[in-house]
């Protein structure tokens, strides 16, 4: 399985309106990378570019250190898995994953075992003589996943490939790409804008904006440690508590408390809802608060507290009952609260 | 990557080429040979080519005027109600298309004749017989002829004008108050302007310059029969090149006139929707009322034809109402004719090459267009699409100028010894657009994903136009196809201007030249008739069983 590496990828459609500026990644074998980004990031462009139906203004694409920027599609081995999935009607769901196979030169008895064991790994080994207008989205969708995996490609590409499928099938869904992907050692990259699915799933992601990667690292890396201020309220809720930054520490109104991380020209602390917790009277490192709003959810509840001049939102599993305008004492996780831009 | 570029753009600037040399030449040829004032001034002083003029024109917007009637109804019909055998109408559509008007034009006469049918039918109600084709009656006849076989163009643009208005846009007029007639009148009446400027301009320019049909019925004060009749003085009289040009001239008038009356704000119809079908069901009996409709205009384009049969089997029929006498013999002297056989040959291989030319040069501009997006491509397909808008008898007599102007013209297509690649040719560049317009609507309802997709499973370009695009769009290039060989069988202009030596003949000259044979000539041309009536239906319905059940999407475009 290969490794991906891109260099400096630079794409408009429009001149002057960069939609992939200058951007650069690693991926490395057998990694089920996601690119996570909101809508118009450029995301889809670049899956585009490394399948090569989409050519890059420059910059160079290595496929396990050869250079294929200048390969056409059907020369790359980058399978996709299309956001409409793009399966052929007029073939039938047997064909549709033997084309790619059958190019390759595969024929006969392994053509048969091939196929098969592509449709039994998405659990639809009855439906090879199917019509593919005669299935559902999710057996269309889970057909176009199996014509991918079938030619066993050095990079498996994956456009938003669970967006048009119902919650529930999504779910399954989700463990199945894991599970073919992680027991082939695939290399997968996978372009989605549904940060569950990216936390959930990936090996390592990458936060894409306005063409430039915003940041990268692992889910749990980039979901604790965010790095600006736009990762960290786009995988997830998250409270920018305003205040004075000096030597690793953030001075509020209502107390002072250390910084994690450490970023140049931090001017505020950030901290996710669930790392805020009630706390009784005396607690090293907490302070004084007021409920002002409440959201019960049942196996858990949203708080929104005034702390001095901050409101604060916090997040508690199994909640107890309060009030609004109840007196409360909050306290930082240790190491949760980050210093930011 | 590059390679394939050049490639491309090496087949584009081919077939740019072709559409130069057998499309813009004759073009400039016949302005470059008609252009001479003092003739022009000549014609216009000269009261019989002023009268053909005016005559050819009337007759334009006559015709015009009827399809209009006819196809706004019918489409209206199709559009607003479900009710039973709608299926089947697009089909009837496809009958008068494929009958010539030209054949119809002989059982026309057996029809509306001094001793014909409806004449003896009044004389047995004690009623005068009435001269239905002397005179004026010619006239008329000509332009019911021609909308009886030109009135599926108009239906189909409409129809498909019609598919693509959106039709919430009705409902939110109705939701303000607009009843039924308003709606229809400040709603659909306008954004169906499209379909009535596409419609329109075809079947103007096309009756207006028709060849075929008034030289049947000896209605020869009409510019085209003029332009035909000259050319036996060719050698010594430029004069009918002057016509043409002339008639050139008017068609585009016509164009930028109509132009000018149905223009559409950009984007006025611009929405665009795979809605449901807001078809209304009728209740009782009324339910019959539009097949009824449907029949009657089908019933009346093919009577004509029935006619012709009906004759062609006769020995006798002469003021009755039915055949008298049923006799098999017109058809052994049609066959007997040293004409008719070689010329079914003759029509068989020129319409076969034609095919081949027009699906090989309308595909590739549809894919240059949609698909390659070549720069320039937009040019290509204006000038591929603009055959539609040039006579037929323009461009048979630009080749004609050709072949007497250039020696290499000359050479390669002798109209003496050998029109096979001059008669291919020229029919093969006035069924281009066909092609281009099927195959694009194919390309434009397949999404370019899934040949995406087979470039991203390894296949190379052309592997995927022959495993993924072409079987998508197989019913497209089949309906082009055949659309190019039918229309080539039944071509009348340049088969009358370019076969010159009887040997040649294709089937349609063959007819003109039986019909006018004193005597038998008339019976034994209607049984020739039938005969090519019969084999253009074996090749049609063969290509249909070919086609199974895919012969519904000719009328997707």
């Amino acid at each position: 399985m290969a490794a991906v590496f891109l260099d400096g990828i630079c794409k408009s459609f429009v001149p002057g309106k960069r939609v992939l500026d200058e951007l650069s990644l690693e991926v490395k074998p057998g990694e089920l990378f996601f690119l996570l980004g909101p809508s118009g990031c450029g995301k889809s462009t670049l899956l585009r570019i490394l399948a090569g139906l989409e050519k890059q203004d420059s910059g160079s694409i290595k496929f396990d250190g050869v250079e294929i920027s200048s390969l056409p599609p059907e020369k790359r081995q980058a399978a996709m898995m299309f956001q409409n999935y793009a399966l052929w009607p007029h073939l039938s769901v047997f064909e549709n994953i033997a084309f790619g196979l059958r190019i390759l030169g595969v024929s006969g008895k392994r053509l048969k075992e091939e196929v098969t064991s592509a449709l039994e790994a998405v659990q639809l080994a009855d439906c090879a003589d199917r019509r593919i207008p005669s299935l559902s989205g999710g057996q269309q969708q889970r057909v176009a996943l199996a014509r991918a995996l079938a030619v066993r490609p050095a990079v498996l590409l994956l456009d938003e490939p669970l967006s048009n499928l119902d919650a529930r099938l999504r779910d399954t869904m989700r463990s199945e790409i894991v599970r073919i992907c992680r027991s082939r050692g695939q290399t997968a990259i996978y372009v989605t804008h549904d940060r569950q699915e990216a936390l959930s799933m990936a090996d390592r992601m990458a936060v894409l904006k306005d063409g430039k990667i915003s940041q990268f690292g692992t889910p749990r890396e980039l979901y604790e440690r965010p790095a600006n201020r736009f990762c960290g309220s786009f995988l997830g809720d998250i409270n920018f508590i305003d205040g004075k930054v000096e030597n690793g520490k953030l001075i509020t109104g209502f107390g002072t408390f250390p910084l994690a991380g450490s970023v140049e020209n931090a001017v505020c602390g950030a901290i996710r809802p669930e790392r805020i917790r009630f706390a009784a009277p005396g607690t090293a490192g907490a302070f004084r608060a007021v409920i002002t709003g409440s959201t019960f959810l049942g196996d858990s509840a949203e708080w929104l507290c005034r702390a001095g001049e901050c409101e604060l939102a916090l997040k508690e599993i199994a909640p107890a009952p309060r009030c609004i305008g109840d007196e409360v004492m909050l306290v930082f996780d240790d190491g949760f609260l980050i210093a930011m831009q | 990557m590059i390679f394939r570029r050049v490639i491309q753009y090496l087949l584009m600037l081919l077939l740019a080429l072709f559409l130069v040399m057998f499309l813009l030449l004759p073009l400039f040829t016949v302005v470059g040979e008609g252009c001479d004032w003092q003739l022009i001034i000549e014609i216009f002083r000269s009261p019989v080519y002023r009268e053909g003029l005016f005559n050819s024109f009337a007759i334009a917007l006559v015709t015009t005027g009827i399809v209009a009637m006819i196809s706004l109804t019918l489409a209206l019909l199709y559009d607003r109600y479900d009710f039973p055998g709608k299926e089947y109408c697009s089909i009837l559509m496809l009958l008068p298309m494929i009958l010539p008007p030209f054949v119809g034009a002989l059982g026309f006469q057996q029809i509306l004749g001094y001793y014909g049918v409806v004449n003896s039918i009044l004389t047995q109600c004690g009623l005068s017989r009435i001269d239905f084709l002397g005179g004026e009656g010619k006239f008329w006849s000509v332009c019911v002829i021609e909308a009886l076989h030109l009135y599926p163009i108009f239906y189909l643009n409409l129809i498909t004008a019609l598919g693509n208005i959106d039709p919430t846009l009705s409902d939110a007029a109705a939701n303000l108050g607009a009843n039924r007639r308003q709606r229809f009148f400040r709603i659909k009446l306008p954004l169906l302007k499209s379909g009535f400027l596409a419609g329109g301009s075809i079947v103007m320019v096309w009756s207006f310059t028709e060849l075929g049909t008034p030289l049947m019925f000896g209605y020869n004060r009409v510019t085209p029969v003029q332009v035909f009749n000259g050319l036996h003085e060719l050698d010594n009289n430029p004069l009918p090149y002057s016509l043409v040009v002339i008639m050139l001239t008017v068609s585009a008038l016509i164009y930028l006139l109509m132009r000018k009356i149905f223009s559409t704000p950009s984007g006025a119809a611009a929405v665009k929707g795979t809605m449901g079908s807001r078809a209304e069901k009728l209740a009782g009996w009324r339910k019959f009322l539009p097949a009824g409709a449907f029949l009657l205009v089908a019933l009346l384009s093919v009577m004509p034809h029935l006619a012709l049969i009906g004759s062609a089997f006769s020995l006798r029929w002469y003021d009755s109402v039915l055949p008298q006498v049923f006799t098999l013999e017109h058809f052994d002297n049609a066959l007997s004719n040293p004409l008719v056989l070689p010329s079914i040959v003759n029509s068989l291989r020129y319409s076969a090459l034609a095919m081949l030319i027009a699906v090989i040069c309308g595909t590739l501009t549809a894919l240059i267009s949609s698909r390659w997006k070549l720069r320039g491509a937009g040019l290509l397909d204006l000038l591929s699409m603009l055959p539609l808008a040039i006579p037929g008898l323009v461009i048979a007599f630009g080749f004609l100028g050709m072949t007497a102007e250039y020696a290499w013209a000359r050479a390669i297509f002798n109209p003496v010894e050998n029109p096979l690649w001059l008669l291919a040719i020229a029919y093969a560049v006035r069924r281009i657009p066909y092609v281009v317009r099927a195959v694009t609507a194919g390309l434009e309802q397949t999404p370019e994903e899934l040949e995406n997709a087979a470039r991203n499973f390894g296949a190379g370009p052309v592997r995927t136009m022959c495993r993924i695009t072409f079987p998508l769009i197989s019913a497209n290039l089949l309906v082009g196809g055949l659309f190019a060989f039918s229309f080539s069988m039944l071509e009348v202009s340049d088969s009358l201007i370019l076969a010159q030596k009887s040997i040649f003949f294709p089937i349609t000259k063959a007819l003109l030249e039986l019909s006018q044979i004193l005597g038998a000539g008339p019976a034994s041309a209607s049984a020739f008739g039938v005969w090519a009536m019969a084999f253009l239906a074996v090749t049609l319905v063969s290509a249909g069983i070919l086609m199974g059940r895919k012969i519904g999407a000719i009328f997707k475009f």
